[in-house]
């Protein structure tokens, strides 16, 4: 209920609500009139820069050659025509990539006019193609390879280690990814006896140094190149895997479907063998990339796998 | 002209049993909803969290969130405040209490259906609006109630005069109803499904989105809370309103220049250049207008400065108003074409949204809740120490947040549009998740000051309640609930 005004010497309104709730008849500030109309002019400027009002089925495109862009379209024919016209997104992105493109062009040409062998060696060229890899291979390998391309037990394979199912040279890498891959392995719960089962799963365990049950791996040894589990169709007579076919090589450590590194003992390693062959593979589907990539973006991406990610053959 | 200060006729003049209700729900739905934002965004920084639970996924927590604080909490303040302001300043009890009442208990029901509803899986995919069309007409009938309920009052107000305040109110009233009716303009797929489809479709549906979006910032969240500011600022400092002028002139600048801006939210996608130019500039020439009702809040304490000192609410208030002319200074310069091409997408936007929702939403609605409950209780505040804890929580809160997400967001959009010297993209987007991680943590312990905040005044409140009652029924037999 303070009504005495020792600071203001404005009137109010006059208008009491609730007791003391009352209006001052201060004038509107100065600066936030002349700031009020500083907000008009920019507005009238920005709209005499780009396109800003509806007419009938057209709008306003600006002051003609005040904010324009010229750009180079590529007409349905191939043909390419230079276009200018009023400022607008679609343009400005097409300048910007156009851009880009006549940057990269000579670099593409130059990949893709090289044998494989021969980009390796040529240290500014392998500048390019780590620059052009890193991004290609995050946007589309890395969801399943993961982002250091080191795979994930159960889902992608390591591409930087010096294994290779489908084959490590130039060929067989560009062959991966314009084809894509579809891993198959038969379950085998239909087929084999639990105790079949085991004895097999136990022999994969000893191939690759792991804890196992000597007489049930021997029987195991011998189911593999029997009739009744023939293994060795696919994994070959060594057990070394197929490059044809991406069987996997069984002697060598390397685990991609059976988790053996994440179990801890000895019972859960020969569970897990044995999930496998009971219920085999289905989900080793790696998509085909030739409609996505151009031919040059995949033969530099061969060469990244190949060489900036290491192990290629 | 002056009023009993008694509880008892006061009960009989006002309705302030609605209030009180409104009031407590605030504060339930604003620690509901601030837990579930701090989840969510230790959920961001620790996907962990998610637990493989589908009901407490990120994607289904997120609308709970901004459901619960946007209308559990901001909305129940409106109610709150709106009836309380509108009975003091029109002299006039609420049209009617049936109807007041069936707004309470509508609205809870609103925001629970909604916030399960969310949780199990169904939404419009509507930001701000992803409760499905059952809810919406629930919502819609309560909200015609509430007008009915508050023009009414108007109407029987003993005053000549409208306070302004009550002008935004009713902006705000009538802007919520327009947005949501159109905006929500829906097919359910049939009778008695849950799932509907929007009438609209493309660019079209997103324009009626962001137009809706945004002028529920502009009006749920600013018009209103105007209105509640023009009550409580100048009670609170026992000083009079800045200017009258400025108050009408931004008023009408606001109400009129805010329904252009939406389409600024959808900068650089499908819609048209034209319709993108016309945002941004509107967007411009709102700065001001905004800025009007922070200079008329901030001034209206002019020759009283020392109450900033001394008194906890009012340093709430004020520091309300300065997030609020700093969030639409900020907003204004996000809508630029130039300038929201890096923060379009980007942490940017969200450390906005907060600067505005916790900086000024959340700060004015505490300050004005703490003027309100000792006199809804007849009592004094149970703690002014516990305020002044709470201020300095809020605002270090609100600090870590927005500088978190500042920091994040231009660093997102500086990373995303980095190119190397052949023209690739410099990095892959993960590694931009990566780099944001240490200030998602920095967001979630932010947040967490705010909750903390928000939980003691909690019990700062209950303290209150159950010392104004105790107060009561030394003075009279039958205690008001």
């Amino acid at each position: 209920m303070s009504q005495d005004n020792n600071t203001n010497t404005t009137n109010t309104t006059g208008h009491v609500w609730d007791n003391d709730l009352q209006e001052l008849d201060n004038p509107l500030p100065r600066w936030w009139i002349w700031g009020f109309y500083i907000t008009f002019v920019f507005t009238i400027v920005y709209w005499l820069f780009y396109p800003a009002w509806p007419i009938g089925d057209n709008y306003t495109k600006g002051v003609p050659g005040l904010n324009s862009i010229t750009y180079t379209a590529t007409q349905p024919n191939g043909e390419q025509v230079e276009k200018t016209t009023h400022w607008n997104m679609r343009s400005k992105f097409m300048v910007e990539m156009n851009e880009l493109q006549e940057a990269q062009k000579k670099w593409f040409d130059k990949v893709a006019a090289m044998p494989f062998e021969d980009v390796q060696k040529d240290a500014e060229l392998m500048q390019f193609v780590n620059s052009v890899g890193k991004t290609m291979f995050t946007d589309n390998c890395a969801p399943c390879h993961q982002q250091g391309a080191q795979g994930k037990i159960g889902f992608s394979p390591n591409l930087a280690d010096d294994h290779w199912q489908y084959g490590g040279t130039y060929q067989n890498i560009e062959e991966t990814i314009v084809a894509g891959r579809n891993g198959y392995m038969p379950p085998f719960k239909e087929v084999l006896q639990d105790e079949q089962i085991t004895q097999l799963a136990n022999y994969v365990l000893e191939m690759s140094g792991e804890p196992h049950d000597a007489e049930a791996s021997k029987a195991g040894a011998a189911l593999f190149r029997s009739e009744t589990a023939a293994c060795y169709y696919c994994h070959g007579e060594n057990a070394q895997g197929k490059i044809q076919m991406g069987s996997a090589n069984l002697t060598d450590k390397i685990w991609l479907w059976a988790d053996i590194p994440g179990s801890k003992t000895d019972a859960a390693k020969l569970a897990e063998v044995k999930r496998v062959i009971t219920g085999g593979l289905n989900r080793g589907v790696m998509p085909a990339w030739s409609g996505r990539l151009s031919p040059a973006q995949i033969k530099l991406l061969t060469v990244y796998v190949h060489d900036s990610l290491g192990g290629g053959k | 002209m002056a009023t009993a200060a008694t509880s008892a006729p006061i009960n009989e003049q006002y309705n302030y049993d609605i209030v009180r209700k409104f009031t407590i729900m605030t504060l339930v739905w604003g620690a509901i909803g601030m837990f579930v934002g701090v989840y969510i965004a230790s959920e961001l920084a620790f996907p962990f969290l998610n637990f493989d639970n589908p009901y407490i996924t990120f994607g289904r927590l997120r609308p709970v969130h901004t459901g619960a604080v946007i209308f559990g909490f901001g909305g129940s303040a409106l109610f709150a405040t709106s009836y309380y302001v509108v009975q003091r300043t029109c002299q006039a009890r609420l049209l009617s209490d049936g109807m007041a009442s069936f707004t309470f208990w509508g609205w809870q029901t609103v925001i629970v259906c909604a916030a399960l509803g969310n949780m199990m899986g169904y939404s419009q995919g509507r930001e701000y609006a992803e409760m499905e069309w059952p809810i919406d007409l629930l919502i819609l009938v309560v909200w015609v109630t509430y007008l009915i309920i508050f023009v009414g009052t108007l109407m029987k107000r003993k005053q000549p005069h409208i306070y302004v305040a009550n002008w935004f109110y009713l902006a705000f009233i009538l802007a919520t109803a327009l947005l949501h009716v159109f905006n929500n303009l829906s097919v359910p797929v049939e009778l008695f499904s849950m799932k509907s489809y929007s009438l609209f479709s493309g660019a079209q549906d997103a324009m009626t989105q962001w137009w809706y979006g945004h002028n529920a910032v502009g009006f749920f969240l600013t018009a209103a809370f105007l209105g509640m500011m023009y009550y409580f600022v100048p009670k609170q400092a026992g000083r009079p309103v800045y200017s009258y002028r400025l108050s009408i002139i931004h008023f009408w600048a606001i109400i009129f220049l805010y329904m252009w801006a939406g389409s600024h939210h959808l900068h650089w996608t499908a819609i048209p250049d034209w319709t993108s130019t016309l945002a941004a500039t509107f967007s411009i020439m709102l700065l001001l207008p905004s800025w009007g009702g922070m200079i008329n809040g901030i001034l209206t304490l002019s020759g009283a400065w020392d109450k900033l000192r001394t008194d906890p609410i009012m340093r709430f208030l004020i520091v309300a108003l300065s997030f609020y002319g700093m969030s639409t200074f900020e907003g204004p310069m996000m809508s630029l074409k130039d300038v929201n091409a890096l923060s379009h997408y980007t942490d940017w936007t969200i450390g906005h949204v907060h600067s505005g929702a916790l900086g000024w939403v959340a700060m004015i609605t505490f300050g004005s809740l703490y003027h309100l409950v000792p006199r809804l209780w007849n009592t004094q505040m149970f703690s002014l120490r516990l305020i002044n804890v709470h201020f300095w929580l809020a605002t270090i809160g609100v600090l870590l947040y927005i500088t978190a997400m500042w920091i994040s967001g231009i660093m997102q959009g500086l990373m995303w549009r980095a190119f190397d010297d052949y023209g690739n993209l410099q990095y892959a987007f993960v590694e931009s998740v990566a780099a944001a991680h240490p200030f998602y943590i920095m967001r979630a312990v932010g947040g967490a000051f705010f909750l903390a905040g928000m939980i003691l005044m909690c019990y700062n409140v209950y303290r209150t309640i159950r010392q104004g009652s105790t107060e009561t029924q030394a003075e009279l037999a039958p205690a008001a609930a």
